[in-house]
């Protein structure tokens, strides 16, 4: 019976090229869709790999024209401490998790070379801020001071990229292209291996990272000092202006932002969902015009092949041979459409293209054959039971 | 035809049975009224007939007279409104859906006036249609068997050609073929020469006579033409809805 359903759908291409065109056009828009939603899913339900509930990021400006003396930045931070609440401090670049802001580029070991990574600064006291897991060796400290290469942190898949399965701690690496003769402050000292963290946003990848260690011994030039502090739990509105209040006591030209990590983080999640969000309205729109027009196509193809149902009947065909009739057609005519789909959706593993693993594309590919067969077979059934209802006498006699 | 104007009871009682024939299908009592919110149409009227294994059956009528009707309830496509219409010694109402239509595919073969072949399709695989819904038989099998329909009606050598390449008369060939290829007791065929010229017509009508000769096949045939029923072994008279001779 397969057999007879493919050849009647081959001799019948030009009328079924339509409906293939429909299917393979939903397929590709339901597999774009199902792979972005999916990597959001998964990648959603990762952990962080560092805790953002109860820290704050102040913004400290110096104000036009003014300086940040290093002794003042002391003081602000060791009075932004001291407050009741105020469960720790630390210096950070301007790169903090969850804004519009990144620093990025790639390192390179014994001839191994790492992807884009992210780079953050951090004072001694961020990892306790930002409750970063630490897997090997230990965090920035003390006796870091007289270090003659640049102590830094890396992740876990940063620590992989560079290092593989051999050991990591005290091992000097550069930028990708360090040039002939390196300054040792570009040359980096592995002092830890922190887990992955995702710090961009929910929906996103673990990005390799790397946390050079924050040294600010002349923050003259600064203008802006960014600082992540973490705050005991219940903590809000009152403490912000203490906050502010506490900077503005220290010097008065300076001014504070404080923001909740977690608004943040909310805020960047709106922007992320936003344009996926109208994305699959916009799918799910044309998913529901290809439904109709797969519908109307087939009461129209009942219509005019109720002589050939009537026959069908006459030689033996029950009713229910007559449903898996229709439905078997469409679901070859979906089988071309999601193989034409398929061919071309799985260039995009082949390919490596936007630098997603091929599990995603292969789970998309499932997802929108998947969603594609329910569709026609949706689609086709009432159409087809109405077929099967069909007066095989009556039938006959209409041409 | 209203009821009004449909003729009266039927004068014609069920044939006598000779020992050694067996009867094929028996109608006894056929009454067919198609009802609708105004009009009721009485389109066979308290019908009564036996077709024998080997027969030869033609019947005639003017247009509207029930004779496709019959042919409808004859070959299970159509129940009648009372009634009995008995195949292999059981009445038609007491067989399921499923096994009427196991019955159509192993026991009937149709023939059709306007061919009714499947464009879409080469003639072997429209000679192969029934033999799709009887279970058991292989692709090979089919192939073996509509090449052997094929072979009969003389167009074994078309087999790959569709019907929109044929002629008429071929086309009804092909539709001959479809119905013998399930190797079934009866044929059933509405008019198969209405739409062909004389010759052609006369090649249809020598190629079922054949086949009624050679074969043992039994054939029930629907016709407006005289001289192709008077070739037959048995003639039937219908008008308005009832069997007049």
């Amino acid at each position: 019976m397969l057999r007879h359903l493919f050849k009647l759908i081959w001799n019948r291409k030009r009328n079924n090229l339509l409906l293939v065109s429909e299917i393979f056009f939903s397929f590709v828009v339901l597999f774009g869709v199902g792979t972005l939603l999916l990597t959001f899913a998964k990648y959603y339900l990762e952990p962080h790999g560092f805790d953002y509930e109860q820290v704050w990021r102040l913004e400290i400006r110096a104000g036009q024209n003014e300086t940040m003396p290093r002794a003042q930045l002391d003081d602000v931070l060791r009075q932004v401490k001291a407050l009741p609440g105020i469960q720790q401090v630390a210096l950070t670049s301007g790169n903090v998790p969850f804004i519009f802001n990144s620093n990025t580029s790639a390192f390179s070991y014994q001839g191994r070379k790492s992807g884009q990574s992210n780079i953050y600064d951090a004072d001694d006291h961020y990892a306790q801020v930002m409750k970063l897991h630490l897997r090997e060796g230990r965090w920035f400290a003390k006796t870091d001071d007289g270090s003659h290469h640049r102590p830094v942190v890396i992740s876990q898949n940063l620590r992989e990229e560079l290092f593989g399965n051999g050991p990591a701690l005290g091992k000097i690496f550069t930028w990708i292209e360090p040039g002939p003769n390196p300054d040792p402050a570009d040359e980096f000292q592995v002092t830890g291996v922190v887990d992955d963290v995702r710090m961009e946003n929910d929906f996103g990848p673990a990005v390799p990272s790397l946390w050079k260690r924050l040294i600010p011994f002349d923050t003259t030039r600064w203008e802006t000092a960014n600082v992540v502090v973490r705050v005991a739990p219940g903590e809000g509105g009152e403490l912000q202006e203490k906050i502010a209040r506490t900077v503005a006591g220290v010097t008065r030209q300076w001014t504070t932002m404080v923001r909740v990590m977690d608004e943040d983080r909310l805020h960047k999640r709106r922007y992320t969902i936003v344009p996926v969000a109208g994305l699959a309205l916009i799918s799910v729109f044309l998913i529901v015009n290809v439904a109709l027009g797969l519908f109307g196509v087939l009461w129209y193809n009942i219509s005019q092949r109720r002589a050939e149902i009537g026959l069908r009947r006459a030689m033996g065909a029950t009713g229910p041979d007559i449903i898996r009739q229709f439905l078997g057609e469409m679901l070859v005519v979906t089988t071309f459409g999601v193989l034409l789909g398929g061919l071309l959706a799985v260039q995009f593993p082949l390919l490596n293209a936007f630098e997603l693993a091929p599990k995603f594309y292969l789970a998309g590919i499932g997802v929108a054959a998947v969603a594609v067969y329910c569709i026609t077979a949706l689609c086709a059934f009432y159409p087809s039971r109405q077929a099967a209802g069909i007066h095989p006498a009556v039938a006959l006699r209409e041409e | 035809m209203n009821s009004s104007t449909a003729s009266a009871t039927s004068t014609a009682a069920p044939l006598a049975r000779p020992a050694t024939w067996q009867p094929v299908i028996e109608l006894r009592g056929i009454e067919k009224v198609y009802q609708t919110k105004t009009i009721e149409t009485v389109a066979l009227n308290h019908v009564n007939l036996i077709i024998h294994k080997g027969e030869f059956v033609s019947v005639m009528g003017p247009s509207g007279c029930g004779k496709s009707t019959l042919l409808s309830i004859m070959g299970l496509l159509d129940e009648p409104t009372a009634g009995v219409v008995e195949i292999e010694g059981r009445a038609m109402q007491s067989y399921s859906d499923r096994e009427l239509a196991a019955l159509r595919n192993h026991k009937i073969g149709f023939v059709f006036q306007s061919y009714h072949l499947i464009n879409d399709l080469s003639v072997l695989d429209n000679v192969e249609l029934p033999l799709l819904y009887r279970p058991g038989v292989n692709g090979r099998q089919r192939r073996e068997l509509a090449h052997t329909a094929l072979d009969k009606v003389g167009l074994s050598s078309r087999t790959t050609h569709f019907p929109s390449q044929l002629s008429g008369g071929q086309r009804q060939r092909v539709a001959i073929a479809r119905a013998l290829a399930g190797r079934p007791e009866l044929i059933l065929a509405d008019e198969p020469t209405g739409n062909l010229d004389s010759v052609m017509g006369e090649e249809i009508m020598e190629l079922l006579l054949t086949l009624n000769r050679e074969e043992g096949t039994t054939i029930v045939m629907v016709t407006h033409d005289e001289h192709m029923a008077r070739r037959t072994e048995r003639l039937i008279r219908f008008f308005d809805g009832s069997q007049v001779s």
